[in-house]
């Protein structure tokens, strides 16, 4: 009794507070224009998850990039600690930083399939020429945003990819080179760069997102959703002038598209959570490696998704007119992007949907899109001449997708559209045929062009859950490693615990001079003194593991051999003519190139038998465990991060279980 | 049945059902976001035990330059024979002369606020509103106090403290100033920061 009384007290409560505001806000009228009673086509397929997914992953980066700030450092002696400070030192900071560089990708990935079906089926037509206009704009920002987000980690990609592209500039005829010193605001990117770039990353170019995101959907709800059959259900109106074909966004397509996030969510905290670098795509390795002006990686790809647009650069190699190479390439990659705002007036066909074009449409659109991935694919591998020449054919298919669209859209044999919104389209076995037909348009070009040539290295499993492994392998580190090299991103106290090393043991054996167990693992050699002794700094190993791999560093640290011509009597088979002596020579025993090959690479390693304090088995397992501290090192989140992962996707698992079935609850009478 | 047909039972079974877990993962999102505003290791690294050499305070003084440990100042003063007989005498001008709140860890609850009695160890911050108290140790008219018998002034509000850190009648303050948790590795040798082994 008291029970309902309070219940209708609140709820009255409520209703007064929305009443106050509504006579001065129109927040109803809002929620009823824009969403109980947008009236949207009851036919949407697959293709309509990705508009909401990417307002879904705008949040997300919005969130994340706000926490990021507050333990991000901006400038270049700072940046890069800073960023490994978040990945290690701030609660969580791993987790966000990982949800905010896998955002970027997400964002990239969603925009693309949103564009695409977009271009399936003909949602840039009249009336709708300003919606995909506003999307092309945002399409264009993002990249700048995702630039700029990039460069921020201060790491060796982000300064050398910053320094490719800041340079097109310079390609600009006669006012090029000073408009690049000013972009720059040093004579190469510097400091100065960076903090102007954080600027426009944080605040500038996420307000002007923001402005055009409510432009796309303030259109977008004027004009009214197209669909798949691409005819506009406003023609077909029933007594109360509501579309016989159009269902309220609220709730038929809310609950709809909890499951299209929700299974989004599963993917997206997959790769969070148990791949977070993807395969060295969505985080480069050389990134895990400080900016150095003096040292560039020896291959620049962009991220992924610039690479088609990346392609298409360096597929341009003939001067024209008398301006050089490097200015066409610039006009042909913007141009690339420029010709997508003006779709909406080269397709003159009378239908909208692929579905009802004819042949010619649908074959192009299949050619562009192959073309569009082979680029892509191509701008993650270095050149070659047979590259180059794919590029070359590839950019030509795609701007003449474009070109050519007013012709095949005119002269194309059209289908009748219906009058009335129909289903499902195409069938399963149509899909797969298609996705076969897309695969081969786009692995066998690129299959005749040939693969990356990669060294052979040594397999090994990393296993970060056996401590003894780790704990000996800690053990050598500080023996044979520490003296010249440092772990100045980790702290003792953290790798104690983790290796389950108590810390009192730690402080009496392992941690050398004046430092408490809270410090950093930093050694006392100083840089200048390593130069002159080695030639070279000896570089901080922290991270080292993710800059090369595991398997890299097992093959390395066994591959040295007896070089009488090199200052430390020692080469190295997998690192030619590397700077470090081979500091574990007495345990290893002698090693020579059997084949006396002439370049390093080529040796043929043996080992001199009854040498060396350990055999060779020994050995190797020694060298597995230091490698396995420093896999552990390199990420010490890592087996954390799993446990959790774990956690996470069982619960989106029961989410998906009950969106889908309130999804199947409020469609249940709609057909 | 609702109008339209719909099984309006399981339909709100669905939508509560629904809401809670979402909710539940909501807040399971949030978790990340507000650790993150922790102490970082850097910052717990940096407010580790620091280590504080006593030899030098003289008789009557305070340690300078004053030394900081969770980046907080920490007043350690020397205490003569006659500021500790004077002690008990000011209970009556206290608001907690016998340190009945919390502020001190269980060793230093005594009337003299310390481990051992001459050394007094205290968090330089005022209780209040976190200004750090000026030291004004000797016992003479001050212009807060005519009948000043030593101890802590606190320059934003005008809190007052005697030479055992405990706050006066009519200050701003309402509780002592904090003592950090401490032990003594020699005699000479105070770690701050640390209760020490067995306490």
């Amino acid at each position: 009794m008291s029970d309902t009384k309070k219940q209708g007290f609140i709820v009255s409560s409520l209703v007064g507070l929305r009443d106050w505001t509504n006579d001065r806000l129109p927040i109803v009228n809002a929620w009823e224009k824009h969403m109980s009673k947008y009236y949207a086509p009851k036919n949407f397929n697959f293709w309509y998850f990705f508009g909401v997914l990417s307002l879904v992953v705008l949040v997300i980066q919005l969130v994340s990039g706000i926490f990021l700030t507050m333990h991000y450092t901006n400038s270049a002696e700072a940046a890069f600690a800073s960023v490994e400070y978040i990945m290690r030192d701030v609660e969580f900071g791993w987790l966000i930083r990982y949800i905010h560089s896998t955002g970027a990708s997400a964002f990239f990935v969603v925009v693309y399939l949103h564009m695409f079906r977009g271009l399936m089926y003909g949602s840039y037509k009249k009336p709708r020429e300003l919606i995909w206009v506003f999307g092309m704009a945002i399409y264009l920002v993002l990249m700048m945003e995702g630039f700029m987000g990039y460069v921020l980690p201060w790491g060796q990609m982000s300064y050398w990819g910053a320094n490719v592209i800041v340079s097109l500039v310079g390609a600009i005829p006669v006012i090029g080179e000073d408009l690049l010193v000013w972009v720059r605001g040093d004579f190469l990117i510097s400091g100065a760069t960076l903090n102007r770039f954080f600027a426009l990353h944080v605040v500038a170019l996420p307000i002007i997102l923001i402005a055009l995101v409510v432009l796309h959907l303030l259109a977008l709800h004027e004009v009214g959703s197209n669909n798949p059959d691409g005819i506009e259900i406003k023609k077909n109106k029933d007594a109360n002038g509501i579309p016989v074909d159009g269902i309220p966004f609220h709730p038929f397509y809310t609950v709809h598209d909890l499951v299209g996030i929700t299974v989004f969510f599963f993917v997206f905290c997959f790769i969070i959570f148990f791949m977070p670098e993807m395969g060295g795509y969505f985080l480069e390795p050389p990134n895990f490696q400080e900016a150095n002006a003096l040292v560039t990686p020896a291959h620049v790809p962009p991220v992924w998704y610039f690479t088609p647009f990346y392609s298409m650069l360096r597929a341009v190699t003939v001067p024209l007119f008398g301006i050089d190479a490097k200015f066409w390439g610039l006009i042909v990659m913007f141009g690339a992007i420029a010709i997508l705002f003006v779709v909406p007036w080269l397709d003159r066909s009378p239908v909208k949907s692929m579905r009802y074009k004819g042949w010619y449409s649908r074959i192009a659109l299949l050619i562009f899109t192959a073309s569009f991935l082979i680029l892509g694919y191509l701008g993650t591998l270095s050149v070659s001449p047979g590259r180059t020449v794919l590029a070359q054919v590839t950019t030509i298919l795609y701007f003449l997708f474009f070109f050519m669209m007013p012709w095949y859209t005119k002269k194309e044999q059209t289908f009748p559209e219906p009058s009335r919104v129909t289903g499902r389209w195409i069938t399963n076995k149509q899909v797969v045929l298609t996705l076969a037909l897309l695969a081969a348009l786009v692995l066998l070009p690129l299959k005749a062009v040939g693969a990356e040539v990669t060294v052979e290295l040594d397999h090994v499993e990393m296993d970060v859950r056996d401590q003894a492994s780790m704990q000996r392998g800690l053990n050598t580190y500080m023996n044979y490693c520490h003296s010249c090299h440092s772990l100045q991103y980790a702290r003792y106290e953290r790798t104690a615990n983790d290796l389950g090393i108590p810390t009192d043991l730690m402080m009496d054996n392992l941690v050398f001079g004046e430092a408490a167990i809270g410090d950093l693992m930093d050694n006392t050699m100083r840089p200048e003194h390593g130069n002159a002794w080695f030639g070279v700094t000896p570089p901080d190993l922290t991270l080292i593991a993710r800059v090369r791999s595991p398997e890299w560093l097992y093959t390395y640290l066994r591959s040295f051999y007896e070089d009488g011509t090199r200052v430390w009597g020692v080469n190295n088979s997998v690192f030619p003519n590397v700077g470090m002596p081979n500091v574990l020579y007495e345990l290893q025993g002698d090693v020579i190139c059997s084949n006396n090959a002439s370049a390093p690479e080529d040796c043929e390693l043996t080992h001199v038998d009854g040498t060396g304090q350990l055999s060779p088995e020994e050995f190797d397992t020694m060298i597995y465990d230091l490698v396995n501290f420093l896999y552990y090192v390199g990420e010490p989140i890592r087996l954390k991060r799993q446990e959790i992962g774990v956690y996470v996707l069982g619960f989106l698992a029961i989410l998906f279980v009950l969106v889908t079935l309130l999804n199947r609850e409020y469609w249940r009478r709609i057909h | 049945m609702s109008e339209d047909g719909t099984d309006s039972g399981r339909r709100r079974f669905l939508l509560g059902s629904t809401s809670v877990v979402g909710v539940a993962g909501v807040v399971g999102a949030v978790v990340p976001f507000v650790g993150s505003w922790n102490p970082s290791a850097k910052a717990r690294a940096a407010g580790a035990a620091v280590r504080v050499d006593i030899s030098r305070i003289e008789e009557g003084a305070i340690l300078g330059p004053i030394p900081a440990w969770r980046g907080r100042p920490i007043f350690v003063v020397r205490r003569t024979a006659e500021i500790l007989d004077a002690l008990p005498t000011i209970d009556g001008d206290l608001q907690d002369p016998t340190s009945a709140q919390p502020e001190q860890p269980e060793y230093a609850t005594n009337s003299y606020r310390s481990r051992q009695p001459e050394i007094l160890v205290l968090v330089g911050l005022c209780p209040h509103l976190f200004c750090s108290p000026t030291p004004r140790l000797a016992i003479r008219a001050e212009p807060f106090e005519e009948n000043w018998k030593g101890g802590f002034f606190c320059p934003c509000h005008g809190s007052k403290f005697d030479l055992a850190g405990r706050v006066y009648n009519g200050s701003p303050a309402s509780r002592n100033m904090e003592v950090p948790p401490y032990y003594y590795e020699t005699d000479n040798i105070l770690v701050i920061g640390e209760d020490g082994v067995g306490a």
